[in-house]
């Protein structure tokens, strides 16, 4: 009885969204505006996420949120804008309750804003000034709600370490056993989401091969706080490129780097005398992949990142993931992504090497059925396992429902 | 005994002339909506792109003859190409079981689907040079209106019909109707997914009728 409901109420959605899907079209029609004879064009678009998720605790990744259950509305506001052909301006805007999915109060914030010039017509160069996402590795082209197979990101993005941005640690032992799960937004991933620092980047595509490189005003593990060029100036700059080649549409390989400083102004007192933040920087070498061939699209990213941590030493990681969605038909996907971090050892002070984090792999699967271009709906499920820890596994469900305009 | 009937009349009216089988036309006016705005593309995360303005595409109307008419034996194949991120041509009216191939004249993937309930397809992601071109036979009349999955803003119409008698407005709304077959029936004036005019005419062998569609 509850299959046929089931199907009953999809079936009523659908044919409902179809009526829908032209008022969307007729929206966004209505949301684009040209001035000057076409030669200025703005356009207002957007999504409206309804997140759902059930955990365990300690929470994963940078969910914050001392209930195992949480809802999560996100309203996201984008503008772009076209000038002639060399000229582009976007914004991003949301509000929701945090940047990551948290149990805290609304939030409105300005994620993005940039301006690009594009000179010459075959994009060999483009400078680009804001506050924008990082050009590192893979996954920034599809980390928003619609395109990403998933609801939440790939583990190196999101999984918390023993690094923290607003303390130094004052022995190796605290830095090794620190209560890290129980303060979690004290602390830091190797890259913190998409990373939408500000700063000024120049990318191009030479032939097969494109660059990009920016300088921006934190490093990728810093939190979305320290992104604002108010909170953060340019004292201590972050440099990241990326190098990719194409050798044709199905395959793209791409290494990237960064380096820079990733302690925030109020660590200085806690480091050691004599030291400044800019003596503690973040390396992340990254190579990534990906190829799509008709309804199969893979991607995998692998990233070796050192911390250096006063009073400790290096601090070294490898994380890495694999991930593939298939549409099984034209309304329906699937996708699975295999994700793991290996920590390095550093001496606790007392003769012993231990790992500064534990190792962990996840499995995230997910499946989203698109009722209209402007609908749809994403059920996901993740295991996670400490392999060097006692600590327990996580499971996470969670469900999106997503509608674009 | 009924096919091999069928078989002469197929022969017969293949040599006869035109003019026989129908030589009346219709011709007129569709008055069309105003300009749209070029789209926009999103280029907010493609950080290497090319600095191209999209075209604007004027609307355009299709006006065809509705009436039970029967269904050729085949049908030429059309064409969709992708070519500078946008549908060509943006409006194509064809024949129910015309089959239409999406050749992708860019140097980059494009991923052509429909949700539309008159055909609902997905081709994947495919290379320019990719063979056989993609294609898909359009055997339901109605409203298909094509996507990219990739590139937000292009869009694309392809009418289907359930006559081989239509024709595409210019830019200010002109259309003629040759080689009608005398008879009495309704002429409509697909505008957009929610317009479509009609009149009824009475078409006579010889004649050129003259109808608007304010």
């Amino acid at each position: 009885m509850k299959l046929p409901a089931f199907s009953l109420c999809v079936f009523a959605c659908t044919a409902c969204a179809f009526d829908i899907d032209d008022v969307f079209d007729r929206l966004d029609n209505a949301l684009t505006v040209s001035l000057f004879q076409d030669n200025l064009r703005v356009r207002l678009s957007g999504t409206l996420d309804l997140e759902f998720y059930n955990f365990e605790q300690p929470a994963p990744g940078l969910i914050d949120s001392r209930t195992d259950n949480l809802f999560d509305p996100r309203l996201t506001l984008f503008l772009d804008a076209q000038l002639g052909s060399q000229i582009y301006f976007f914004a991003q805007s949301r509000v929701d309750r945090g940047f990551d999915p948290t149990d805290h109060g609304a939030d409105i914030r300005l994620d993005e804003y940039a301006l690009r010039i594009t000179p010459w017509q075959d994009g060999r160069f483009s400078l680009q000034i804001g506050k924008f996402a990082t050009v590192v590795g893979n996954w920034v082209p599809r980390h928003l709600s619609w395109d990403n197979p998933f609801i939440n990101a790939p583990l190196v993005y999101e999984n918390v370490t023993a690094i923290q941005d607003k303390y130094a640690p004052y022995s190796p032992l605290y830095f090794v056993y620190g209560p890290y799960y129980y303060a979690k937004y004290s602390f830091n991933p190797v890259i913190w989401g998409p990373s939408y620092a500000s700063g000024i980047s120049v990318a191009g595509k030479l032939g097969r091969f494109d660059y990009a490189v920016e300088m921006k005003n934190t490093s990728l593990s810093s939190r979305p706080e320290s992104w604002n060029v108010t909170e953060n100036g340019f004292e201590n700059p972050t440099f990241s490129g990326r190098l990719g080649l194409r050798p044709n549409e199905a395959w793209n390989f791409g290494v990237s780097a960064s380096e820079g400083s990733y302690f925030r102004r109020e660590a200085e007192p806690t480091l050691p005398p004599g030291r400044d933040i800019d003596d503690y920087r973040e390396f992340v070498l990254g190579q990534d992949a990906s190829f799509a061939w008709h309804h199969l699209q893979v991607w995998a990213e692998f990233y070796e990142a050192r911390f250096e941590v006063p009073r400790v030493g290096n601090a070294d990681t490898f994380a890495y993931y694999i991930e593939a969605k298939y549409k099984f038909t034209p309304q329906f996907f699937g996708a699975l992504r295999w994700n793991q971090q290996l920590f390095g050892t550093v001496s606790d002070g007392y003769g012993h090497n231990v790992h500064w984090s534990e190792d962990l792999g996840r499995i995230d699967i997910a499946v989203t059925y698109r009722f209209t271009p402007h609908a749809q709906l994403k059920l996901q499920y993740d295991f996670q396992h400490e392999t060097t820890a006692p600590g327990d596994n996580n499971h996470l469900f969670a469900a999106q429902f997503t509608v674009r305009f | 005994m009924r096919l091999r009937g069928l078989l002469w009349l197929n022969a017969i009216s293949s040599v006869l002339p035109a003019a026989l089988l129908g030589s009346a036309t219709v011709e007129g006016r569709v008055e069309l909506p105003k300009s749209r705005s070029a789209p926009v593309q999103a280029k907010r995360y493609e950080i290497v792109t090319k600095g191209g303005v999209l075209s604007t595409q004027p609307p355009l109307a299709v006006v065809y003859l509705d009436g039970a008419f029967p269904r050729p034996a085949s049908l030429p194949t059309k064409e969709v190409t992708q070519k500078d991120l946008t549908f060509i041509p943006a409006l194509l009216p064809i024949e129910a079981g015309t089959k239409v191939e999406f050749p992708n004249l860019d140097d980059t993937y494009h991923n052509i689907f429909s949700y539309s309930p008159a055909k609902r397809f997905d081709l994947g992601r495919y290379r320019p040079e990719e063979r056989p071109i993609p294609s898909v036979i359009f055997d339901k009349p109605g409203l298909v209106t094509l996507r990219c999955d990739i590139h937000e803003h292009m869009r694309g119409l392809i009418l289907v019909l359930n006559t081989p008698y239509f024709v595409m407005t210019d830019t200010a709304g002109r259309f003629r109707l040759d080689k009608l077959p005398p008879g009495h029936y309704t002429l409509k004036a697909w505008i957009d997914s929610r317009t479509t005019k009609e009149k009824a005419v009475d078409v006579k062998n010889g004649q050129t009728l003259h109808v608007d569609f304010p």
